[in-house]
């Protein structure tokens, strides 16, 4: 560490002296917030500005947008989650009511509350977008197989996270949704016992609320953080998309102004969900009385059809089929080897058109279909 | 070492305890349990079941009856009589204690009582107040089923009448707060329709419709089979149960009013009393049925008035300004309940609507039984109270369901400040590319 002269007034200067900004700005960097390397070696400034020379792949526009869009979106999650958890209250006597005062008193409370459910909604669509995404431009092949696996990774983790949430409120409908989903996931042979364990019964009570309210606003959340670490980190080593040909290549500063351009209309649009589209506000759970429309979330309708409408098959059958798929969407990259677009790839590609029409078919199957007992 | 030396005295008494406490058992048990049981044997032919505690009456009475009516030897242990040590010998007579059949149908033996002679038979001892004070139960049952249709069609020699052992059970009679009993009263329906229910029995006597299917149908069926309202009726709350008689035209009101006490005031005082009596119509029923009971929904209110009344009557008219009144007040509560719902998903402070809405549902609730007064001028303050607060309630909250209006406008701001931030950011994008394009 070489002292600055010209920096020895400033505070930067003299923050800089005790601490590497550079380094903690790099570690940032990696979460996609700034694509460029930055020498650690160096002070922030200057580091920064050596950065702005670089060329970059135009990394905030279309198809590439997806991931940092995901990861704004987290932040927003993350922001709007610590806003409520001033006042929501995790047991299932206070909850609801905790809610309620969120939703009616606190100032601005609706606003975060929507905001925080639009975002949510919204990132599990970007994530899922973005495995299909990557499916279909082929960028899990050889090098890539990690990108692709916390791809699909944060998805799930993304999905267990907005499930976990939906119970939060104890209103009715999330409730049920819980109990739905309970049923598909207690029926899964493997995953099915360790959820049962981490949860703690499939008796939704006060305590189980508790451990949904901590995987919710923790575990999960950071496990979700860490995937994202890992796809930005990799994709830092092994490059952004490269089937896209990059057209241009520009500054970091026009890739920053991207970025802020990309914030305002996210910032907008999530606006817009939460004033014109708000969550109707339900009636709070009664364990005791079941809402004819009780059923899982969209992403475990498919599972669900499968476990209602399979009764013939034993149970640990119907259990295994969305989990040998969901085994079968990871190992992807090192079951088709191939690169480039030879006769395998196409064979692949055939198997995932068919694999997502049959998804989404049973989606709808799931949606319509009446539980009667 | 000390603790060592202690320790031969003390087990040597624990296993002299060991020894001798079995022993000490033993020397108590054996000649008292088996003194009691060759006892017991000699006693009873019948090897006990259970153990009788001493003194035990209804033993001691049915023991000899029971060797050869096993049968109903088992239903009269279920019942009431036997618990209360009232003997088979006090209906049916002869000798319990003997040991021969001639013997114990001997002397003063009735056998199977004559179905006429039971209502009789029961009330030997039913209707004697001296004996019935202690079990604190009403001995006026045989006078009031003397007065029933029942009893009047037996002395006139029907004997296809309801006598006391066709409601309570012959052998097998149980108190009527047991559960199993007869005369339960959620199974008197169906003890009535043992007969009352029978299609031959509806035939035989002209009857069209079966009062028990009809009863289970109505409101008052509903409510108490389901256990909903244990204060609904059942046959007997109406009818009577020992002086069990259908109630005449004049006397329905009577009836109904036992519970239904301030619709039948306004009842009494309508000019329908009067005039249904005269006319032969059954006052209550006329319009809600007997047995099938129905509360005459509001859709159909003015048109069940019909049925007597012509359309161009001035009677007509007043029903249908009655009708109006609570159409009105209830599409009002209607229209109210639904801006409650919408203020509840934003949501906004409902409480205090709903309460107020409550009111008004009880407003129109007291309109039902002043209805029957036919009074336009007695139902108006009800259904007006009732418009009203649902009327000021719907007024609240769409002024606060309006307020909603500036949310879009602070949208539409917060656009405007967006867009105008991204055309500043989308311009020094540009200056930026255009500095590197160079």
């Amino acid at each position: 560490m070489e002292p600055k002269q010209d920096d020895k007034k400033s505070f930067l200067g003299w923050v800089e002296a005790r601490v590497n900004l550079t380094e903690i700005v790099s570690f940032l960097s990696v979460f996609g917030l700034l694509p460029a390397e930055l020498d650690s070696k160096k002070p922030l400034r200057e580091a920064i500005r050596g950065a702005m020379t670089q060329s970059l792949p135009s990394y905030a526009r279309w198809p590439r947008v997806l991931g940092i869009l995901s990861f704004l979106l987290f932040g927003f999650l993350a922001v709007t989650g610590m806003m409520l958890a001033f006042y929501y209250q995790p047991t299932s006597e206070q909850a609801y009511a905790s809610v309620t005062l969120i939703a009616r008193d606190v100032a601005f409370g609706t606003l975060i509350h929507q905001i925080h459910y639009w975002s949510a909604a919204l990132l599990l669509i970007f994530l899922g977008a973005r495995v299909v995404r990557f499916f279909f431009q082929g960028l899990y092949a050889r090098g890539r197989e990690i990108v692709w696996i916390a791809a699909v990774l944060s998805f799930v983790a993304a999905a267990i996270t907005d499930l976990t949430g939906r119970l939060l409120p104890w209103d009715a409908p999330g409730y049920w949704t819980t109990v739905r989903a309970r049923e598909v996931t207690d029926a899964l042979p493997i995953l099915g016992p360790i959820t049962s364990f981490l949860v703690g019964g499939s008796t939704l009570d006060s305590m189980v609320l508790t451990r949904y309210y901590l995987l919710h606003v923790a575990i999960f959340p950071m496990i979700l953080l860490v995937l994202f670490y890992l796809h930005f980190s990799s994709v830092r080593r092994v490059g952004m998309s490269h089937v896209v040909a990059v057209k241009a290549n520009r500054s970091l500063r026009v890739a920053m102004y991207d970025m802020l351009l990309l914030v305002i209309f996210m910032v907008g649009g999530l606006m817009t969900l939460a004033v014109l589209f708000p969550q109707p506000f339900d009636v709070p759970a009664d364990p005791f009385k079941t809402p004819p429309d009780a059923r899982p979330p969209w992403y475990l309708l498919a599972p669900y059809a499968l476990m209602e409408g399979l009764s013939f098959l034993p149970k640990f059958i119907r259990g295994l089929i969305p989990e040998a798929i969901l085994a079968a969407v990871i190992a992807l990259p090192f079951l088709d080897r191939e690169s480039g677009s030879g006769g395998t790839r196409r064979l692949f590609r055939y198997a995932g058109i068919a694999l997502l029409a049959i998804w989404g078919l049973l989606t709808w199957a799931g949606w319509f279909m009446e539980v009667r007992r | 070492m000390s603790g060592l030396r202690q320790w031969p005295p003390t087990i040597a008494l624990a296993l002299a305890l060991a020894i001798a406490a079995p022993r000490a058992a033993f020397a108590q048990e054996p000649p008292a349990a088996g003194g009691d049981a060759a006892g017991t044997r000699r006693e009873e032919s019948v090897p006990p079941a259970r153990s009788i505690p001493p003194g035990a009456k209804p033993a001691k009475h049915s023991k000899m009856c029971g060797v050869c009516h096993s049968d109903i030897r088992v239903k009269y242990e279920k019942g009431v009589h036997k618990s209360e040590g009232v003997p088979c010998t006090s209906c049916h007579g002869g000798d319990a204690n003997s040991i021969t059949v001639a013997g114990a149908h001997g002397a003063g033996f009735r056998g199977k009582p004559a179905r006429k002679s039971i209502p009789a038979l029961c009330a030997s001892c039913h209707a004697d107040v001296a004996k019935m004070r202690f079990y604190n139960l009403p001995s006026d049952q045989y006078a009031l089923y003397q007065l029933s249709y029942h009893g009047m069609r037996l002395a006139k020699g029907d004997e296809s009448v309801a006598v006391c052992i066709d409601c309570h059970g012959v052998h097998e009679i149980r108190k009527p707060d047991d559960p199993q009993s007869r005369v339960f009263g959620r199974n008197i329906p169906g003890t009535c329709g043992h007969c009352h229910g029978d299609p031959d029995f509806r035939r035989r006597h002209g009857l069209k419709d079966d009062p028990v299917k009809d009863y289970e149908a109505g409101v008052h069926g509903k409510a108490y089979l389901s256990g909903q309202d244990p204060s609904a009726p059942e046959c007997t709350r109406c009818h009577g149960s020992h002086g069990a008689t259908p109630p005449g035209v004049g006397d329905v009101e009577k009836v109904c009013g036992q519970c239904h006490l301030k619709t039948r005031n306004y009842f009494l005082a309508s000019p329908h009393k009067d005039a249904m009596d005269q006319a032969g119509q059954p006052e209550c029923a006329a319009c809600h049925n007997s047995h099938k009971t129905v509360a005459v929904p509001p859709e159909k209110f003015a048109e069940s008035c019909l049925e007597c009344h012509d359309k161009g009557d001035k009677e007509y008219k007043v029903a249908l300004a009655l009708s109006r009144m609570k159409d009105d007040a209830s599409a009002q509560i209607d229209k109210a309940d639904k801006l409650v719902a919408e203020a509840a998903a934003i949501p906004l402070y409902v409480e205090d609507y709903r309460s107020r809405l409550q009111d008004a549902r009880t407003a129109l609730l007291e309109a039902a039984p002043v209805t029957h007064s036919l009074d336009t001028l007695l139902v108006e303050p009800h259904t007006r109270r009732a418009r009203s607060i649902a009327a000021r309630v719907s007024e609240e909250l769409h002024e606060k369901l309006a307020s909603r209006w500036w949310n879009k406008v602070g949208l539409g701001l917060f656009w405007f400040y967006l867009l105008l931030t991204a055309v500043i950011v989308t311009r020094a994008r540009r200056r930026a590319a255009g500095e590197r394009g160079r």
